[in-house]
């Protein structure tokens, strides 16, 4: 009843009123309906979140391939005296930021000096714990390491091995260490 | 509020204009948005959301949906491919005969239709081109190739090019009178000394097998709508999308359906040409009037006889208009179905284009649009010719058209049988003119490109990069800005204002497809364009068309001139476009607004010439200068007319603007051009089209109800 009053009411509004009114409703009807859309369907904040992330992870990995492009494929070291492509300070330190992988040649190199290591080491099957490739700010110099871990005649054990990166590997794709002095 | 009851159209133009742009300066782009993304792409991406509908997986960034809609149609065009694969691959399947192997094989249903049809087509495309050209396949479609290796003379011989040109003369003669017979000649031998024969022929005899076919069931459609309501009813939504549907779009389905190659491009040409024919044989019947039918009736016809011995021959001129349509649609298609492998001047056209030969293409263009012409001219004196009255004629003027067409085959041959004798190196000059033994003038159009380069090079340059930097870049910025809310606040608002609660939903829903489809940005760019190249059009065409209808021998001539350019194919034009311009967007815009400032100059004379001659004596009577007459009485009362322009000119840019992907765009066009390689491409292209008709048919909505109300307010319905 009252809404049949109200629906006479506005049947007896000047016509350019009732149309304006219909605007008006139509433009709410339709803000409404994005609104109600936009609960189910809009991902918002969190996907330009995410989406930011991706794209830092894009820029880097987009710097990453600079460096790498910019180096020839081989080994590539730091210092003087040998006849491998010599880094400058820049790219030492980029490529040091950059690489992530420290193959199973520079680990074994690295166990010449450490016994205990290569006991762990070959005992388990050749595992290796963690590993890590950083750039030390203070001494601007590489540093890489791993952890060994596992049972040595029934005794769990952890040998850390780290010492500085003085060479790297560069295959065109990505750069390893190639090199670690831990002596 | 004395005021918004003065004005009520100005307040809710002006409340609706608000509300666009606060929600336009309300909603940022979100940050990380990138524009011109097809979010339908094959893209996997981790922080993309998904949703299945129908069994089909969409990924989707899903915005905040006031900027841009999540694309909910996804599914369509995955959807349409798996339904045209199914259909094609798995439906119904039956054995059937191969007479190749001898043998029966499992097809499915629609393959085997398919198959036939495209095996009717071809047998009837290489039967004319045997005919003009000559060739063994149509024998050997009858016999085999044995028997036409035992019997060489079985081969049939080709017309020479001698007789074909008398022909057409004879013919245009008996339509029209000297004036055209000398035309039609003329055009004969320019394409046949040009070089150019067998691809016109080539092209011709697609023609003569799309238009006829186009004609017949153009003709029985529009026969059978007429008859029913129901039929009407059917048709009308897909009537109404065809005429603003990108013929490109088409080409895609029909691709996946039946191949490619000439067979497949009459059978798209046919989908493009059917319905103009179905809605003028519509017009024309409705025109017959009722004393007419009554008459019939009363003569004691019967239904058929109503039809065919009324009604079809009452309506007859519009049903001829309805041909000349379907011809001017096939030449259209010559063009754009070289794409899809149609072999003639269109692919020829579009070989020298893609090379950048601009003088070959010029050669293949110029010929193209010789034949357009030369054919929309016959089919309107067609049209226009009243039947002839055969009095006391003696049996040479009652045939003296055939006897002078059996002499011109008599002397033909002849000439054909001694240019074999006089012409020693092997091409027979008076029987055909190979492709290459022509003249040539592309040299001299390369030349001449090199050369408007060379002079004009820093102008043209400093042009092209004003209109893309300064004027280009800032209109594309602002459309692209534009949130999906606002815009459909803004088309739905102006369907509300314009035409009421019914076209706001229609504008709204149309709206809402392409919002909802993955390509909003791209349809943003289209629109964008195709906006720029109809302001342009639009001033120049009202500007020029006003002008020339000051005087009658300029109407006229400007008539003509439109008449020339609305036959020419529209990949025509962007031939000398590229000349001067290259492969830029600045080309492309070019070839919009000339080709679609044809209709805005046509319809303002047009207009401003349906102003009845008693209003320009009342008006001088009264006192007016000829100013006054032209802005307070001659236009106000046109303009309705000039809006249909105004509406055609939108449907032109949109064509034009989807070809210009040919030379490099990043709107919807370009992803036609890319679903013509894709295999999956079907879905894609139809779904891509149907978005590009819609927004024609968003602003033909609008137009058409606007002048509607405007032509009832001033009683000039």
């Amino acid at each position: 009843m009252i809404i049949h009053k109200y629906l006479n009411k506005i049947k007896l509004l000047p016509e350019p009123v009732r149309q304006i009114g219909g605007l008006v409703t139509l433009t709410v009807f339709i803000i409404l309906s994005f609104a109600i859309l936009n609960i189910y369907w809009g991902g918002g904040d969190e996907l330009i979140r995410k989406m930011k992330i991706e794209e830092e992870r894009i820029e880097k990995e987009r710097k990453v391939n600079e460096v790498i492009s910019s180096l020839p494929s081989g080994i590539v070291v730091f210092y003087d005296g040998t006849d491998h492509y010599k880094l400058s300070n820049k790219q030492y330190e980029a490529v040091c930021k950059i690489t992530k992988l420290i193959p199973q040649r520079a680990i074994m190199a690295a166990h010449f000096l450490n016994y205990k290591a290569y006991e762990l080491y070959t005992i388990n099957g050749n595992k290796i714990n963690d590993t890590f490739v950083k750039w030390d700010k203070d001494k601007n110099k590489c540093f890489a390491g791993y952890t060994v871990s596992g049972s040595n005649v029934g005794v769990n054990e952890t040998v850390a091995v780290s010492g500085e990166v003085l060479s790297f590997l560069s295959t065109g794709i990505d750069t390893r260490v190639y090199f670690i002095k831990n002596f | 509020m004395e005021l918004v009851k003065k004005y009520p159209k100005l307040f809710q133009w002006l409340f609706l204009l608000v509300v666009f742009f606060a929600l336009c300066f309300a909603i940022d782009v979100p940050e990380t948005y990138k524009f011109i993304r097809g979010q339908a792409e094959f893209i996997k991406d981790p922080n993309q959301s998904t949703y299945t509908l129908f069994g089909k997986e969409v990924r989707y960034y899903a915005f905040d949906n006031f900027w841009r809609l999540p694309p909910l149609l996804g599914w369509l065009p995955i959807w349409i491919n798996d339904g045209l694969f199914f259909l094609l691959n798995e439906w119904m399947p039956m054995e059937f005969w191969d007479s190749a192997t001898q043998e029966y094989k499992t097809r499915p249903l629609i393959l085997q239709i398919s198959r036939n049809i495209t095996a009717f087509m071809t047998f009837l495309i290489e039967f004319i081109r045997e005919i003009l050209l000559g060739g063994v396949e149509t024998i050997v479609a009858f016999t085999s190739w044995n028997f036409v290796s035992a019997y060489p003379w079985v081969k049939l011989p080709g017309l020479p090019w001698t007789i074909v040109a008398a022909g057409a003369a004879i013919l245009a003669y008996k339509l029209s009178g000297k004036g055209l017979a000398i035309f039609a000649g003329l055009v004969m031998i320019y394409i046949s000394v040009f070089g150019q024969w067998k691809p016109s022929m080539q092209t011709l005899s697609f023609i003569l097998v799309a238009a006829p076919l186009s004609f017949i069931f153009g003709l029985s459609l529009g026969v059978m709508a007429y008859k029913s309501k129901r039929v009407e009813k059917a048709l009308y939504p897909i009537l109404l999308v065809m005429q603003t549907m990108p013929q490109y779009a088409v080409l895609v389905p029909a691709m996946v359906l039946f191949g490619i190659g000439d067979h497949a491009a009459v059978i798209i040409t046919m989908v493009v040409a059917i319905p103009p024919m179905i809605l003028l044989t519509l017009i024309g019947l409705r025109g017959v009037s009722p004393e007419v039918i009554e008459a019939g009736k009363m003569s004691g016809c019967s239904n058929w006889q109503l039809m065919t011995e009324v009604l079809i021959p009452t309506a007859r001129r519009d049903i001829l208009i309805g041909v000349n349509q379907v011809i001017m649609v096939c030449f259209s298609m010559a063009v754009i179905s070289a794409f899809i492998g149609a072999k003639g001047l269109g692919w020829n056209l579009l070989l020298a284009l893609n090379q950048l030969n601009i003088g070959l293409a010029l050669e293949a263009g110029l010929c193209i649009s010789f034949i357009a012409i030369l054919l929309d001219k016959m089919s309107l004196a067609w049209a226009n010719k009243q039947t002839d009255y055969f009095g006391n004629l003696t049996f040479y003027q009652r045939y003296k058209n055939t006897i002078f067409f059996g002499g011109a085959v008599v002397v033909g041959a002849i000439l054909a049988l001694v240019g074999s004798f006089f012409f020693k190196e092997g091409f027979n000059y008076l029987y055909e003119v190979p492709h290459n033994k022509g003249i040539s003038t592309a040299d001299f159009w390369n030349k001449g490109v090199d050369w408007i380069f060379d002079t004009f090079f820093v102008y043209i340059k400093a042009f092209n990069t004003w209109l893309i930097t300064e004027v280009l870049q800032p209109m594309r910025a602002l459309y692209l800005r534009m949130p999906a809310v606002a815009t459909l606040v803004l088309v739905v608002g102006a369907g509300y204002i314009i035409g009421g609660i019914r076209s706001a939903f229609t504008v709204g829903a149309l709206t809402l497809f392409i919002a909802l489809s993955p390509w909003w940005d791209r349809a943003l760019v289209t629109t964008y364009m195709a906006t720029f190249g109809v302001i342009i059009s639009c001033t120049i065409g009202f500007v020029v068309g006003t002008l020339c209808k000051q005087n009658k021998y300029t109407t006229n001539f400007m008539l003509g001139v439109c008449d020339i350019f609305q036959t020419f194919p529209s990949f025509v034009y962007l031939i000398p476009v590229m000349m001067l311009f290259g492969v830029t967007d600045t080309s492309v815009l070019i070839a919009v607004i000339v080709y679609a400032t044809i209709p805005a100059t046509r319809y303002t004379i047009e207009g401003l010439r349906s102003v009845p001659d008693g209003l320009h004596d009342a008006a001088t009577m009264s006192g007016v200068t000829k100013l006054q007459r032209l802005f307070k009485i001659e236009l106000p009362l046109a303009f309705p007319h000039m809006m249909l322009g105004v509406n055609q000119t939108i449907v032109f840019a949109l064509f034009m603007v989807i070809i210009g992907a040919f030379i490099g765009t990043e709107d919807l066009g370009q992803y036609i051009l890319k679903a013509l390689s894709d295999k999956a491409g079907g879905g894609k292209g139809l779904t891509l089209g149907i978005c590009v008709a819609f927004i024609g048919l968003i602003f033909d909505n609008l137009i058409r109800t606007w002048v509607e109300k405007r032509k009832k307010h001033l009683g000039i319905d």
